[in-house]
């Protein structure tokens, strides 16, 4: 299981923590590859609708902030 | 190129104008050298040799071949010297076939067979001859002119030019008896003999004639073959000797023997054969037409020389022998081919002539010179263009140059290695073997850089955006004149240059650094891609010291008295940021004598640095530093706050450098004709601060006075608004409109999706394999194009995608790229421009969230994007076209609060035309500025208020509401319903925008007996006496002030900025009006920032006393039979204090207003410490997030009063922006209600933050009850979306569909 990298989807408020990753970015900080990022305009946004489906999908973990 | 070691490229720049690097950097007497302006430093730089080294380092036929477009129009060139290959060589590479006839059997004219082989040997030179043979240049050797060719014979054949390249290979004749006796043989005869091998080996004695080049180099190569003594014969003196010194150094080294002041008579023949030379003594005379000493014979001081071999070398010239095979071309009077000497044109149309031939024999490089002159005039005549247009004779521009420092270390020139005398006299190997690496490498280092830029182009070759060519590269600056009507100047400070002090050691040691060359240290685009390490030797620091205060707060020579007001906060964050990059191993101290975190925010700052971070700050100011030998660290001694000595060493020293206003600036304010003041600021009053003294021109930033970005960007709209009011009446007056092509209608269309892929250069490129993203977007559904570009944000590439958009039909775009959060609205107006919605599109953040941050895993990061795309293009796929509504803009202001602040915006909104509101609680104007007396600088503040207040109250724009109080707040942006109660009557005042300028308020503490004691007073109180004049203060025998009394506590964890500043004026004031008192301040930090720093130089001059006190001990106030006692620790004595004063003034803290109505009425967010909090520190200082708002004052921040009105200006400024427009447009990406399906639960109407959804109402016809959403509120955030219990809202441009086709295109969620 060493090697084993769960896999997450991440749900970013446009103003705050999509800001956070593109500044993440602009230092350079290096982080795992196994994370998707979806967009949306506030965490206010978020429905428990998408997290079951990102599970249905195979997804390890949701994350979501804002 | 070659200190950087770039070897191929510095020769690809050499042979740009050379073809024969490696002869010419043998052989050059380089006058070249003689320009260079490291002879100011020490000696010139070793150009020539330099060159040689390139040539030796990398095979010239190594180099690739240019790209060369081939003509038709044949060339014949006579000669393969120097002028003929070079000409050549540049008409081969402007495509000309060249043919070069040579009359030797070999190819290099004199410097093949004129040049020694222990100088070049010919293996040099050949393999430079096939440098430019492969580009396509024939020879056809032993063809001579008039022998077997002639001009009109090369024309009959088909050649459309000629160039006469012949050289001087014929000697000049002693005109002595018996010259032609066997054994006497001619010096340039006798070169090109041993050159060619017909002369193998000499025997016994040798005289040579002369004393140029060829009478040395015939006397070394004598030497070489064998003679047994070889001696040259002078008629003047070794001074007069046209010779290089260094070869007749080089042919008396060898052995050679020169006998000066001789000449010869006659030849002394036995049968026809030379035995001797008859000579003849000579004295130096009156000085010739050359300016040397004429030599004159000596009466009767003949005598023989016996010798085998004679060999005279008194000169060459042109064989003109050539002349009646090439008719119309005439010689000048020197027996020369005549041209014309800018062009190189011959008396016969069509033929061209340069090097020896028409200068008679001079040197190598002056015959390059004229080969590459001759075929830019040829390429000219075969191109029918105009010969002489633009051309000039050379002249070195001895201008504009670099300036360098006085400092630079002095270094000798390298000498190249030489093989031994032994071999030197045995044959011809070459003599000087080259600069070695190392050696070659520190000369080109000494370069200065005259002219900044070297034209090497690697610029042009490493921009692939192509925005860099060798076109624009060579753009030069153009004047262009503009009629304006006001001019605002922006133009900044510099950081200080430390090099002059020399105790810092800046220059000498890479490890001591600059803190602006510490910020690229950290950037991730720095030099070390943000990895924090030492320059000397890239090991990772583990001590690093910022020393603050240089060049600043210092009066020394060549330092600025002020205070820089930036440093002790960017060092801070430094510190902090070096502590995150080195995760947490870094131990970083700072060096100050007052830390001045003044601003916003910016003491919490310090706070985190030295209590969460542990970044060490010491008061000590630091004077030198001492590098410890070879390890690279540095010494600091201090003495530490204990009063015990210290010696530290650390890995780093990172110089805190002041701002300072270049002398190039100051000298172009003097033609702006704006005054400066004794630090070349531009000088402002207190009242005017973005106002020059030159009408109409204003000024913002660090040209006004040292400071900070969110300071600079308030001055900066502060001085727009200053410039609005004089250009009111002009105002879209010189607009143009832009032409919007009208929107192609795509609904029920099937999509038909574009894919750009962004390389960004390197930066997604170098990760991402984007070929494998577009190969793998083709296969998308619905998309019908996938292309990459360099650089899609280029405006290039902008029209490209317009074009593609329309040429394919293309209704929905996705861009694969940056982030939307910077990029989207350019791409969203790319599609407008081409007809579509610009809700169609949708971009893929590939860099930002994946190839930046996924560097070490290539792989993954492009199969991440892969994702990524494919994401977007699902979601673009079920994109519909949005509406976005325009609503009007209310064309006039509310601004809330009548302090200066409040009343500078009232007076600024109604010069620009707009109609102002001006509500004030209280029941007169002036707010806190009541109270003061003068600013710092001395000016009357009771004088200016008056002034204002008069100018506000009789403004026609405005309107002033007195006794007011809001009490409802309804509408938004353009359109806002303010209900205020003024003097017991409500009225609604309608406006487009607001201004917050509710100002903040003295603390009235409760310490030290105040309120207890009238003795005790507050900083405000004092100024009022002042304003009152009150005579009672002349009687004060001791004055006491404390500071920070409320301020920098934990309660309370801010500056207050302007007490420091306060006290000090007061102080000052104090011992105006009775200069016996002793006057005490007793501080933490003293922050008098900026130009301030002068009010303190000069309260300390008048003999005010300033104590640091310890803050973490007890201070206190008492009173003891009658006087009152002040005691405190004293932290540079260590000792407790104790002072008697009969005034005790508190400098006590400004505290924001309570009332948290406005908080309330127009949401907007407060700060911890409770001042408004603005959008962003730096880009938006003076906006509210929500749109229309505005502040300024002391509700934002405490600050002194000429930043309350530049802040007040700066909030009209951007207020204007907005009313301008007159109308404004709202999101497309608004929610929708479907009242088909709503159930009237009422949650959306109570979650809105923006209160934009409603019941429609009962009276409706249709859907009573439900409810609906105005989408000019709405801000499109999903919360109604989310919490809708029957599914009734869509939030267009985010809906419920487009997430989920997101989710479920994910490959199996990554």
């Amino acid at each position: 299981m060493s090697d084993w990298e769960p896999k997450i989807v991440s749900f970013l408020c446009n103003w705050c923590s999509y800001g956070a990753a593109d500044l993440a970015g602009v230092s350079r900080m290096e982080y795992p590859p196994n994370i998707r990022v979806i967009r949306i305009p506030c965490t206010g946004r978020m429905s428990p609708k998408f997290i079951l489906a990102v599970f249905m999908q195979g997804a390890d973990g949701v994350w979501v902030s804002g | 190129m070659i200190a950087q070691e770039k070897y191929q490229e510095a020769l690809e720049i050499i042979t740009r104008t050379l073809p024969l690097p490696g002869v010419i950097g043998r052989i050059c007497p380089h006058p070249c050298e003689e320009a260079c302006r490291r002879k100011e430093v020490d000696e010139p730089i070793s150009i020539c040799s330099l060159k040689r080294f390139a040539a030796d380092k990398f095979n010239i036929n190594e180099l690739p071949l240019p790209d060369i477009t081939p003509r038709d129009e044949k060339v014949a060139i006579i000669g393969a010297g120097p002028a003929g290959l070079t000409a050549a060589y540049f008409l081969a590479k402007d495509g000309f076939p060249v043919t070069i006839f040579e009359a030797l059997p070999v190819a290099g004219g004199m410097l093949r067979v004129g040049i020694p082989d222990y100088r070049l040997p010919p293996d040099v030179l050949e393999k430079e001859i096939k440098w430019v043979t492969r580009l396509g240049v024939e020879i056809k050797f032993n063809t001579a002119l008039g022998r077997d060719i002639t001009i009109d014979g090369l024309m009959d054949d088909g050649y459309k030019s000629v160039y006469l390249a012949i050289g001087c290979h014929a000697d000049m004749k002693l005109n002595i008896p018996n010259e032609d006796a066997k054994g006497v043989i001619p010096g340039v005869k006798f070169l090109r003999d041993s050159a060619l091998y017909d002369i193998k080996k000499l025997e016994g004695s040798v005289v040579i004639i002369g004393g140029g080049d060829v009478a040395i180099d015939a006397a070394r190569s004598a030497l070489r073959l064998g003679a047994d003594k070889v001696s040259i014969l002078y008629r003047r003196t070794q001074a007069e000797m046209p010779a290089r010194n260094e070869e007749i150094e080089d042919a008396l080294e060898e052995g050679v023997d020169i006998q000066f002041l001789m000449a010869p008579v006659e030849v002394v023949e036995n049968e026809g054969r030379a035995v001797g030379l008859k000579c003849i003594k000579m004295e130096l005379g009156d000085p010739d037409a050359s300016g040397r000493r004429r030599p004159v014979p000596v009466k009767g001081s003949e005598f023989v020389v016996d010798t085998d071999i004679i060999i005279p070398a008194i000169g060459q010239r042109t064989d003109t022998s050539f002349l009646e095979s090439a008719t119309g071309v005439e010689l000048d009077r020197w027996h020369n081919i005549q041209v014309d000497p800018l062009t190189f044109e011959t008396t016969k149309k069509g033929i061209f002539a340069g090097g020896d031939a028409q200068t008679g024999p001079s040197i190598a490089i002056k015959a390059v010179a004229a080969g590459r002159e001759a075929a830019v005039s040829i390429s000219r005549y075969l191109n029918a263009e105009d010969l002489k247009e633009g051309r000039e004779p050379l002249q070195l521009p001895q201008e504009n140059f670099n300036p360098f420092s006085k400092d630079i270390e002095k270094v000798k020139r390298s000498r190249m290695p030489r093989i031994s005398m032994e071999k030197r006299k045995k044959g011809f190997t070459e003599v000087e073997r080259g600069l070695r690496e190392n050696q070659a490498v520190i000369e080109a280092e000494k370069c200065l850089n005259c002219m900044v830029c070297c034209e090497c182009f690697e610029c042009v070759k490493v921009c692939k955006a192509e925005a860099l060519t060798l076109k624009t590269h060579s753009q030069k600056d153009e004047t262009v004149e503009v009629n304006v009507g006001s001019i605002i100047l922006a133009s900044g400070a510099k950081p200080y240059d430390p090099s002059k002090h020399d105790t810092f050691n800046y220059a000498k040691h890479p490890n001591v650094v600059t803190s602006m060359e510490f910020e690229r240290i950290l950037s991730a685009s720095g030099p070390y891609g943000g990895h924090l390490v030492r320059p000397s030797d890239k090991k990772e620091p583990k001590k690093i010291a910022w020393l603050q205060c240089i060049g600043s707060r210092d009066v020394h020579l060549g330092a600025n008295g002020y205070c820089s007001g930036v440093c002790c906060t960017y060092a801070i964050k430094e510190a902090m940021l070096a502590k995150e990059h080195s995760h947490g191993n870094l131990d970083a101290a700072i060096f100050y004598i007052d830390i001045r975190t003044y601003g916003k925010d910016f003491e919490r700052y310090y706070i985190r640095a030295k209590d969460d971070l542990g970044v060490r700050f010491i008061k000590s100011r630091i004077t030198n530093i001492v590098p410890v030998k070879e390890t690279g660290m540095q010494l600091i001694r201090y003495v530490d706050e204990t009063g015990k000595s210290v010696e530290e060493e650390f890995d780093m020293v990172v110089l805190s450098v002041g701002l300072t206003v270049s002398m190039e600036i100051a000298e172009k304010a003097g033609k702006w004709g704006i005054d400066l003041d004794h630090y070349n600021f531009a000088r402002t009053s207190s009242f005017e601060p973005v106002k020059t003294s030159r009408p109409g021109i204003f000024v913002c930033g660090a040209f006004q006075a040292p400071k900070d970005i969110p300071s600079s960007v308030i001055d900066s709209s502060a001085a727009a608004s200053a410039a609005g009011s004089i250009l009111a009446g002009s105002r879209w007056s010189l607009t143009k409109t832009r032409d919007i092509p009208e929107e192609i209608d795509v609904r029920g269309e099937p999509p038909r999706i574009g894919v750009f892929v962004c390389r960004c250069g390197t930066n997604i490129a170098g990760i991402v394999n984007i070929d494998d993203v577009v190969e793998y977007s083709k296969n998308q559904p619905g998309v019908v194009h996938v292309e990459d570009n360099m650089f899609s944000c280029s405006q290039d590439t902008q029209d490209k995608i317009t074009e593609v958009i329309k040429e394919h039909r293309l209704n929905r775009v996705v861009v694969a790229a940056c982030t939307p959060k910077t990029h989207e609205p350019l791409f969203q107006e790319t599609l407008i421009n081409a007809g579509v919605n610009k809700y169609l599109f949708e971009m893929a953040n590939i860099r930002n969230q994946c190839s930046w941050v996924h560097q070490d895993n290539p792989g993954k990061a492009t199969e991440k994007s892969k994702d990524i795309v494919k994401m977007a293009i699902a979601k673009a796929r079920l994109f519909e076209p949005l509406s976005e509504s325009t609503m009007e803009i209310n064309q006039s202001a509310l601004v809330i609060g009548g302090g200066v602040a409040g009343m500078a915006a009232a007076q600024n909104m109604a010069e620009q035309g707009y109609k102002t509101f001006l509500i004030e609680k209280k029941d007169f104007l002036g707010g806190q500025a009541r109270h003061l007396h003068e600013t710092w600088r001395g000016e009357d503040i009771q004088k200016y208020l008056n002034m204002l207040i008069d100018a506000v109250r009789t403004d026609q724009n405005i309107k002033v509401f007195l006794n007011s109080q809001i009490t409802q707040v309804d509408g938004f942006v353009g359109n806002f319903k303010t209900t205020i109660k003024s003097n017991e009557e409500s009225r609604v005042l309608e406006h487009g925008v607001t201004i917050i300028a509710s100002g903040a308020s003295e603390l009235k503490p409760d310490l030290y007996l105040y309120g207890q004691d009238s003795r005790v007073v507050t900083g405000l109180e004092l100024q009022q006496r002042f304003v009152d004049n009150d005579q009672a203060l002349a009687r004060l025998k001791t004055a006491v002030f404390i500071q920070c009394v409320g301020s920098r506590i934990k309660e309370r964890p801010y500056c207050s900025k302007v007490c420091c500043t306060q006290s000090i004026k007061s102080a000052v004031k104090l011992k105006e009006i009775n200069p016996g008192m002793n006057v005490f301040i007793l501080y933490r930090d003293l922050r008098p920032y900026g130009l301030r720093e002068d009010l303190y130089r000069e309260a300390r001059s008048k003999g005010i006393v300033f104590i640091r006190y310890d803050s973490n001990k007890d201070l206190t106030a008492d009173v003891e039979h009658d006087d009152l006692k002040v005691t405190f620790a004293d932290r540079v004595l260590r000792r407790t204090m104790e002072i008697r004063p009969d005034l005790l003034i508190l400098a006590s803290a400004i505290v924001p207003e309570t009332d948290d109505s406005l908080t309330r009425f127009y949401k907007i967010p407060r700060n911890a410490d409770g001042f408004f909090e603005e959008a962003h520190v730096k880009l938006r200082p003076v906006d509210f997030a929500t749109d229309g708002i505005f502040v300024c004052g002391l509700a934002h921040a405490p600050k002194p009063i000429d930043e309350s009105i530049v802040q007040g200006k700066a909030a009209v400024s951007r207020a204007v922006t907005l009313l301008a427009g007159k109308t404004c447009q709202a999101s497309g990406n608004v929610a929708k209600t479907n009242p088909l399906i709503c159930s009237s639960c009422g949650v959306c109407v109570s979650v809105c933050p923006y209160s934009a959804p409603s019941f429609i109402p009962e009276d409706d016809r249709f859907f009573p009850g439900r409810a609906q959403i105005n989408p000019v509120l709405c801000k499109g955030c999903g919360l109604c979306v989310a919490s809708c219990r029957s599914g009734a809202i869509n939030l267009k441009g985010f809906d419920n569909d487009q997430i989920f086709a997101q989710i479920f295109s994910l490959n199996e969620a990554g």
